[in-house]
């Protein structure tokens, strides 16, 4: 009985940590725009997959990764300035940049399947295979799961402290708050703004691939569930806030994988959205995160 | 181009052009195989799914990512009630209707709360809550088996009150009811309930500030789009004859926004044309299967950089929102602007010592006027001073920490905008927010929005009572055109004209919401001498019905012929309430002009 | 404006192209719409080759009585449902098609065959699974009279499945949660109850794609399985088998047709070693009967060794059956029947498909029909493989 309990609650921390870590990719451009990418899913697939290319052709799979990882970058900076930032600047709420970063996205997975192939392909392990795990409390915790809660918390920390400490973080901060008077002030809110879709995206990629190597495989098609569930997490502990993406990512996880384990694995995936729709109604502003003003 | 775009527009608006294209269709159906026949059904069940998102999404502004579950309750409803329990489709059918407007009703309270991407979160959310539903809940919906030999023209099993229908006779119908919602939605768009959704699209807050509730007006949103998506999705059931869970998954709201943007949000026309090119061509060139998801994927990303209106906008006028037939008549008509005047006098608005806070900041502080009917009061003080939170605070934007507004014996403190704007306190803006894409003459007779109080249904049908009640308030807005000297401007859209016009506007649309107590934020900023002096003659035609008047401004020759009274703030107090004369030896008004100046110097 | 024109002249030019197609009759025509591309394009792209082996061996011989036979509507669904029901209208519009082949899959075919059993011209299925595609009313009432499959149908693989899990008590089934994993895990666990009276089985279902498995794995576990059965795609049998070795759960694990695909060896690695999978028993056989090792060299020969067939020349993947021969099958039964019934139309031809008998086909090797049956695959045609790690490969040999 404790084992399954805590079986549940390791996988729902396991699968938390993924959440977050997708959530915080997402809270980035939050932070400087107000926007979200909705084609971040395809971003998690397209690095992953370009990381079993370049590592079929021979070179090391940390050549592999770096390599993914800087396309995704040019790719992000590629979305702020051709979907993201037309769309901000035609009115229309944000209609614009949610169907224009979920087309991009589409079209990602549809060059994807066009010039790789729709069918799953294997990833390799990048940093542990599926047998490692230390036992803690006679419990098997696999590294490579672990790997993905230690990055996504010491992101989470970089970000705080990056925020609250540092001069860029102030800068990050009067953009989100203003972006005109940002601009009045100095601060190189254009660069800041590419910056943030930059290193969004990077996150992405970094998520996809450790994904990618607990699951073993990756498809074009990969990706777009995973950042559903990371906007649940995100909304959940509050748009823009890290300690808000690590909590609603580690509640979503542990809440559908006990739904799963003590009511009907059937239960699991739908629970995650309802628990969406409720937060959405009675605490918009998540856990962690304050109303925003409404200006008259 | 322009040319082109209008005379294509007249050609569309043409009833007789109308008319003969759905005869030729109706005729030529019998010469098409069974295959065209169905492909075209099944564009016109895409024809009003889009125009479902196009009353959501195009005229409310609300995004909706979960469509599918409207479209999905409605084909379940009906399959299930004719399949499974043997009603005839003329009872299923108006019950999967209702019960997807019914969905939509309901999800419009939680969706109410929130807006922009928590919206687009939120809707996602209910199609995947739909999706997971239907395939799990498996003694109702064949769960993931789906609901096999719902009576369907493929199946060659539909009949409709005894009656067999095969699939041109399905086509038929399915196009007689297309043409009806079509008819319909452009009615609506054309009504009250139209320019009200538009309205709250563009900005809500503006929107109560002349009576519309935001809140309400949205419901009725959700209501009906989810009422069409459930309409759809109905003929869709009896079309295909098969209904499975990944007929309604989140494919299906993507495809019917992209149709809905590609087509032109507001363009009923384009929402057509859009969903017979995303429905038929892809049939048609099966060739370029594997080249789909990269088309959708770049229209959706570069439609809205490169046509923003969609395809609606390309080769037709933008929409308007007043019906012809409501103009040509009002033209009969004729309406003096004294009708405005307030019925059985005016009535005194009174603030009882107003504290407004944000955090710890007081932005007004104990503040008490009055203002009287046929009276002009004006709030002058230097920026930050507090006046448009005053303001904003009367009209029921903010709730006071402390304080009440009374008007004709009521307490009304912290009633909603909208509410307060039904009982007389109209105001405008420092930044006049009128619907851009409205003409002058749409945007004053949205102003007379709580005057139009004939049903919905009436609005939709264009009943002739409906058409005679816009008639007589177009003839007041005629009046009022006159009075701020827009005639001739009336039929030009708001955005293509300057801003002093714009201000004029603004102040017409507050005169035709019926005020009793006006506030006048700023009206005068940007005006040139000679719109100066227009629309100084305007608030004193104002003041002449019994109106109270509360009027914002820093131009003391302006405010020097006209004002009654003057009531001076500095950092939320008043430090002045007399006639203009005294203000300007007032020691502490002159310190708080000056004084800081005085101190820096 | 510019791309609008010219994707509206590209529609007119499609417009007439079946007009053209018409004009050189005289040929025999078949048509079938099927997962061409997409996600799902691996057994559509399959049946759509295996169809065109079938059609080019026939016309090289001279054809039925000297006329061609043609693949004359090869239409693409992406195995969405709408466009599978949109296809088919098209097709049956063209009265020149005899003969059709179902979708690849259990949901455009689910969402077509009431269509097609209302027009009557002859289809056989090759890939879809569900028992109620060829028997609606259930298994024991008469079949669709103009619908016959050869697929493996989830009652023979159920049957198969339960009679190797039948040596265990305590069982655990995850299968996916579509029509294909919810039928036939529920058909198995019945299947097992009738052998084994005794036996617990706990079946937890799962959505495609999902990356972890926790919850259904520990359920599985709480109930003291022996033994673990897997029904889906082999994509996620892999997340499966990684995410068994991450909690470190052991027992022994099989698969239904997911097992034996290239994603689960791949995705898997090292960990498939053990596990074992129902699927056709030809291609493991050695030798291959004559029709199936006839096929496979076709295929080398026209296609040569790709993903489908596998890198190995002499060995076949054994999903090479399924995603391909299959669709070589059912074509190869349309023109046997029209050669038996010297006719094409659809009266003739079903009563000639009616009365099949031990027809030689690439992956059933004796193919039978009768107005009651129109399941042509038995228990024997299908084979248990246990994956084993030879070196660097994985080979999978036939058990029984």
């Amino acid at each position: 009985m404790d084992d399954f309990f805590f079986s549940l609650l390791l996988a729902g921390i396991s699968v938390g940590a993924v959440y977050a870590l997708i959530a915080l990719g997402l809270n980035l451009t939050f932070w400087t725009t107000k926007t979200l990418n909705f084609g971040q899913g395809s971003l998690m697939m397209l690095c992953a997959m370009l990381t079993v290319i370049i590592f079929s052709q021979g070179l090391a799979i940390t050549l592999a990764v770096v390599g993914s990882l800087v396309v995704v970058a040019a790719l992000g900076m590629f979305i702020e300035r051709w979907t993201v930032r037309p769309a901000l600047k035609s009115s229309g709420g944000s209609m614009g940049w949610v169907v224009s970063t979920l087309g991009f996205g589409i079209f990602l997975q549809g060059m994807a399947a066009k010039y790789f192939g729709s069918q799953a392909v294997a990833f390799p392990d990048v940093v542990f295979t599926a047998q490692d795990f230390v036992t803690v409390f006679g419990q098997y915790i696999s590294l490579q799961y672990l790997v993905v809660l230690a990055v996504a918390v010491a992101l989470i920390l970089a970000f705080e402290l990056f925020i609250r400490r540092t001069v860029w973080g102030q800068a990050v901060h009067a953009v989100s708050l203003d972006p005109e008077l940002a601009l009045v002030q100095g601060i190189p809110v254009r660069r800041l703004i590419l910056g943030s879709f930059m290193l969004s995206s990077v996150l992405a990629g970094v998520a996809g691939v450790l994904i990618a190597q607990i699951g073993g495989t990756v498809d074009p098609a990969f990706g777009f569930d995973l950042v559903l569930l990371g906007f649940v997490a995100a909304v959940l502990g509050g748009m823009g806030s890290s300690l808000g993406a690590l909590a609603g990512g580690l509640l979503v996880g542990v809440i559908s994988k006990l739904v799963g384990g003590y009511v009907s694995t059937a239960a699991e995936h739908g629970i995650a959205f309802a628990l969406l729709m409720l937060a959405l109604a009675v605490r918009p502003q998540g856990l962690f995160g304050r109303p925003e003003v409404s200006k008259a | 181009m322009n040319a082109l775009r209008s005379r294509l527009s007249a050609v569309v608006a043409d009833w007789r052009v109308q008319m003969a294209l759905v005869l030729a269709l109706l005729l030529a159906a019998p010469l098409l195989s069974p295959g065209t026949l169905q492909i075209a059904s099944f564009v016109l069940v895409a024809a009003i799914f889009a125009q479902s998102i196009n009353l959501l999404t195009g005229l409310a502004g609300q995004i909706s990512l979960g469509h599918a579950g409207f479209f999905g309750i409605g084909a379940y409803c009906t399959g299930i009630l004719v399949k499974t329990y043997g009603l005839d489709v003329t009872l299923g059918v108006p019950a999967a209707v209702l019960l997807a407007g019914l969905t939509g009703w309901l999800l419009s309270f939680p969706a109410n709360r929130v807006r922009d991407v928590y919206l687009a979160m939120m809707t996602l959310g209910f199609g995947m809550v739909f999706f997971e539903v239907v395939r799990e809940w498996n003694e109702l919906t064949g769960g993931t088996m789906g609901l096999p030999g719902v009576p369907s023209a493929a199946l060659r099993t539909l009949t409709i009150l005894g009656v067999k229908v095969d699939g041109l006779r399905y086509f038929q119908l399915v196009l007689l009811v297309t043409v009806g919602v079509i008819l319909l939605v452009r009615n609506l768009t054309q009504s009250r309930i139209g320019r009200a959704f538009y309205a709250i699209q563009v900005s809500e807050v503006a929107a109560g500030s002349i009576g519309i509730p935001a809140g309400r007006t949205k419901q009725l949103a959700y209501a009906l789009s989810g009422a069409l998506a459930g309409l759809a999705g109905a003929l869709y059931a009896h079309l295909v004859g098969y209904l499975g869970p990944e007929s309604f998954a989140l494919p299906r709201s993507i495809e019917v926004l992209v149709i809905a943007i590609v087509g032109g949000l507001g363009s009923i026309a384009g929402q057509v044309l859009s969903a017979v090119l995303f429905t038929f061509l892809p049939e048609r060139l099966q060739v370029f299967a594997e080249w789909q998801f990269i088309a959708y994927g770049l229209i959706l990303t570069f439609s809205l950089l490169v046509l923003p209106r969609g395809i609606g906008g390309l080769l037709f006028e933008p929409p308007r929102f007043i019906k012809p037939r409501a103009l040509t008549r009002a033209a009969r008509l004729r309406a003096d602007a004294t009708a405005l005047r307030p019925d059985g006098g005016g009535t005194a608005l009174e603030a009882k010592g107003i504290t407004m806070r944000f955090g710890g900041l007081v932005a007004v502080d104990d503040v008490s006027l009055r203002l009287e009917p046929g009276r002009i009061t004006a709030l002058i003080g230097p920026n930050g001073s507090g006046k448009s939170t005053f303001v904003n605070v009367v009209t029921g934007i903010y709730r006071p920490a402390a304080g009440q507004v009374r008007f004709g014996g009521r307490d009304i403190t912290g009633l909603p905008d909208h509410q307060m704007a039904t009982a007389g306190v109209v105001r405008t803006f420092q930044d006049p927010r009128l619907v851009l894409h409205f003409t002058v003459r749409e945007n004053l007779l949205l102003g007379a929005h709580r005057q139009l109080r004939h049903s919905g249904l009436a609005a939709t049908l264009a009943l002739p009572g409906a058409i005679a009640k816009e008639a007589a308030q177009l003839a007041l807005v005629e009046a009022v055109l006159a009075l701020s000297d827009l005639t001739e401007v009336a039929d030009r859209p708001i955005d293509t004209l300057p801003y002093g016009t714009r201000r004029m506007a603004e102040v017409g649309r507050a005169l035709l919401a019926r005020p009793r107590v006006i506030l006048l934020d700023e009206p005068a900023a940007g005006l040139s001498e000679t719109e100066m002096d227009r629309l100084a003659q305007l608030i004193r035609d104002m003041r002449a019905m019994g109106i109270a008047i509360l009027l914002i401004d820093h131009h003391m020759d302006f405010l020097a012929g006209l004002v009654d009274e003057v009531v001076v703030l500095d950092s939320g107090r008043m430090i002045y309430h007399g006639d203009i004369a005294g203000m300007r030896g007032d020691a502490q008004v002159i310190a708080a002009y000056l004084g800081d100046e005085a101190t820096h110097a | 404006m510019k791309i609008n024109r010219r994707s509206l002249a590209l529609g007119a030019a499609a417009l007439t192209l079946p007009g053209l197609v018409r004009a050189q009759s005289g040929t025999i025509k078949f048509g079938f719409t099927a997962a061409l591309t997409g996600p799902f394009n691996e057994f559509g792209e399959g049946i759509n080759r295996g169809a065109q082996i079938a059609v080019e061996e026939c016309n090289k011989a001279g054809g039925i009585n000297g006329r061609m036979v043609e693949l004359a509507e090869v239409l693409d669904d992406q195995l969405v449902p709408d466009r599978a029901v949109q296809n088919l209208r098209r097709i049956l519009d063209n009265r020149e098609i005899v003969g059709l082949m179902c979708p690849s899959g259990s949901g455009p075919t689910l969402a077509i065959a009431d269509m097609i059993q209302a027009d009557g011209r002859p289809i056989i299925n090759p890939q879809a699974q569900t028992p109620t595609i060829v028997y609606p009313n259930g298994p024991d009432k008469p079949p669709r009279p103009n619908l016959f499959s050869i697929s493996i149908g989830n009652l023979v693989e159920s049957e198969k499945l339960a009679a190797a899990l039948s040596e265990f008590t305590r069982i655990g089934i995850l299968h996916e949660s579509t029509g294909y994993g919810v039928t036939g895990a529920d058909l198995v666990r019945r299947e097992i109850m009738r052998r084994k009276p005794a036996a617990r089985v706990t079946a937890e279902s799962y959505n495609q794609r999902a990356q972890d498995m926790t919850a259904q794995l520990v359920r599985v576990q709480r109930a003291n399985a022996e033994a673990m059965l897997v029904i889906g795609l082999g994509a996620d049998f892999a997340v499966i088998r990684r995410n068994m070795s991450r909690l470190n759960i052991n027992l022994a694990l099989f698969g239904a047709a997911g097992a034996v695909t290239v994603p689960y060896i791949e995705g898997a690695g090292d960990l498939v070693a053990g596990t074992r999978a129902v699927n056709h028993a030809a291609f493991g056989r050695r030798p291959m009967h004559g029709a199936a090792q006839k096929f496979v060299d076709l295929y080398r020969a026209k296609f040569g060794t790709d993903r489908w067939y596998g890198p190995d020349a002499a060995n076949p993947l054994i999903s090479l059956a399924g995603t391909v021969g299959s669709g070589y099958d059912c074509i190869n039964l349309l023109i046997d029947a029209i050669r038996r019934a010297n006719s094409t139309s659809a009266a003739d031809l079903v009563r000639a498909l009616d009365q099949t008998t031990d027809y030689e086909g690439a992956t059933v090797s004796r193919i039978s029909f009768t107005p009651q049956n129109h399941v042509a695959l038995k228990l024997e045609d299908l084979g248990t493989y246990e994956m084993l790690k030879r070196g660097d490969r994985v080979v999978l040999e036939l058990r029984n």
